[in-house]
């Protein structure tokens, strides 16, 4: 092996044990476990909106919408219809999904501004549509979700449910790597990149669009669906447009069009409030904003490009 | 309904219309030439609306003043924009630009609530008084000014866009920047002269309408969702587009209000995206060529 294999090596396994022993050292603070959950929540939504954005060259300013849906359906499965939670979570995908489908459309014939604006309408009426309805709870939004449960087996602490997200996550960011390297990975890429040359080597320009788009609502529906069961509340208006744009400075800050940027930009979405402190809490607003004025202007892949940065400095 | 109530109804959504006019006749103007579609136009002009709060209330400086200072310190904003911002990235693809300006916008929310709390405010206006009658039609003297305040900022505009050289410049760029460069327009300066005009709208806008609703950090986002479907159902191409647009949309809105008033917001949503499938081009926009 190479000095320089060894050390990346060295690095990704130092990785791999501080993630699996953070629980361990935070064992007396289980609220610092609790916000890395959320983190990976948000890295999940996100890590579907990198595809369709960073990926798939498709402005959405509704991605929040994706997550209500996979939650909401999860959540009334399960509270009024008493449904297998497992099975819950898989409709929450499915309902996600169909609904990516639906959004995906408009996709087919608008590009850029008209798009932004389109998904922006969308994504926006499906919080008034919540509202509207009385299983969803309506304006008082749902209480009282019933915690995660695997099997026999009640993820009630936040360590528990940390190493399942931790897998969780790790699953689908391996689907997500694995996808865009293979064929229609390429294709959907491709269509990014200029969707006249996608079109004459035989690519099929609408149905990668509305793949891209079904795929992303999916990820997006299944970080909704657990992040039901996990904070035990839903409320329209959590998934309006704000939330849409956060998930959008997430993944800008992490990096659009890297597989890391996700986590990278969830977690320091979540974390530096935390780190910054409750009676500053409007300071990480300046410093998120000033953070995506910086990574468009000097990183342009984000804090992945940071990550990169250091790697190639330290020669791993 | 009856048609007092209908009356009342429609010229009340005029106003509430010419406040979506005012915002995104702003923004259409930037997209028109710079091709940027300005998500921090809503909150720059919040933000300055803040400045000019305290100008009012603590340091008693006289109401037209601030208002002058507002316009003048709206086109500060859109000048550092373009030269410190938009000018290095305007190579890239459109998409950071636009994050550019989300990224503004947040910046903006996030000092604003920093340095001024988020409880809201009330802004006094520019003009008190009971409402003013005229038959059986009752407004609002602020609503007036708003009214007054999107004529005025339309003709200014037109007048800019048509009857000077520099108006004629942007007007060329937009149709085709390369070429306009070629013949020799100063492009970066033209740049620099629509985001100070635009921005300079943005602080007369914020500050104009922010009467009606409370002075709070988000007190812009609604309204600039509805100015971007005001752009939208006007074509995304013009200032009268927009303008129209945005008065159509305060008067159905209004409508739809009294008679459905649960659905109010995502009506004009829902007509939005109908809109967009079915003509993109909008109402006054020139359908596009797709280029092969």
């Amino acid at each position: 092996m190479t000095p320089s294999s060894t050390r990346r090596l060295a690095v990704n396994g130092a990785i791999v044990v501080l993630v699996l022993v953070l629980p361990l050292v935070f064992r007396t603070r289980s609220s610092i476990i609790g916000y890395l959950n959320i983190a990976m929540l948000y890295a999940i939504a996100t890590q579907g909106l990198n595809l369709l954005m960073g990926f798939g060259g498709l402005v959405s300013l509704g991605h929040a919408a994706f997550m209500a849906i996979g939650g909401y359906t999860a959540a009334v499965l399960v509270m009024t219809y008493h449904v297998n939670m497992f099975l819950a979570v898989v409709a929450g995908v499915a309902g996600a999904g169909l609904f990516g489908l639906v959004i995906g459309f408009p996709s087919l014939r608008l590009s850029g501004f008209y798009l932004a604006v389109a998904t922006m309408a969308l994504g926006s009426s499906i919080a008034d549509v919540i509202k509207r309805l009385a299983i969803t709870g309506g304006d008082y939004g749902l209480i009282n979700i019933p915690t995660l449960r695997l099997g026999g087996w009640e993820l009630t602490s936040e360590t528990s449910k940390y190493y399942f997200f931790v897998a969780i996550l790790v699953v689908v960011f391996l689907v997500v790597r694995n996808f865009l390297n293979s064929r229609s990975g390429r294709a959907v890429r491709a269509v990014r990149d200029s969707e006249m040359t996608a079109s004459a080597m035989g690519v099929n320009v609408a149905a990668y669009k509305l793949v891209t788009f079904i795929f992303a609502a999916c990820i997006a529906g299944l970080s909704g669906a657990l992040y039901a069961f996990t904070i035990s509340y839903l409320h329209p208006m959590n998934f309006g447009l704000t939330f849409s744009i956060e998930l959008l400075s997430m993944s800008i800050i992490g990096g659009l069009g890297t597989i890391i940027g996700p986590i990278l930009g969830a977690l320091f979405w979540v974390m530096l409030p935390v780190v910054i402190g409750g009676r500053m809490e409007f300071l990480s607003t300046v410093i998120f904003g000033l953070s995506i004025i910086g990574s468009v202007m000097f990183l342009p892949k984000g804090l992945s490009e940071l990550v990169t940065r250091i790697q190639t400095r330290l020669r791993l | 309904m009856s048609i007092d109530i209908f009356l009342n109804l429609t010229v009340r959504g005029l106003t509430t219309g010419a406040i979506y006019a005012l915002v995104g006749m702003g923004i259409v103007l930037i997209l028109q030439t710079t091709n940027v579609m300005n998500f921090a136009q809503g909150d720059t002009g919040m933000f300055i609306t803040y400045l000019a709060f305290f100008m009012i209330t603590t340091a008693k400086v006289p109401y037209s003043l601030v208002l002058i200072l507002a316009i003048a310190a709206g086109a500060f904003v859109g000048l550092l924009v373009e030269r410190f911002m938009m000018r290095s990235v305007r190579s890239r693809s459109h998409l950071s630009l636009i994050m550019l300006t989300l990224g503004l916008s947040l910046l903006f929310q996030g000092l604003a609530a920093f340095l001024f709390k988020t409880e809201p405010r009330l802004f006094p206006p520019l003009v008190s008084g009971d409402p003013i009658k005229l038959g059986p039609i009752i407004l609002g003297r602020q609503d007036i000014v708003v009214l007054l305040a999107a004529i005025v900022t339309f003709g200014i505009l037109y007048l800019f866009l048509y009857r000077t050289k520099q108006g004629a410049a942007a007007r060329s760029i937009s149709q085709d920047e390369y070429a306009a460069r070629v013949l020799g327009i100063p492009t970066p300066s033209i740049y620099m002269l629509v985001w100070a005009i635009g921005s300079a709208m943005a602080g007369l806008a914020a500050l104009l309408i922010v009467p009606r609703f409370s002075l709070e950090p988000s007190f812009m986002g609604l309204i600039q969702v509805k100015a971007f479907t005001a752009i939208v159902l006007g074509g995304m191409g013009s200032v009268f587009g927009a303008a129209v647009g945005g008065l159509i949309i305060g008067i159905v809105e209004n409508l739809v209000a009294y008679q459905f008033p649960a659905i109010k917001d995502s009506f004009m949503l829902i007509v939005i995206v109908i809109v967009l499938l079915v003509m993109p081009q909008g109402l006054f926009g020139k359908r596009q060529q797709r280029r092969f």
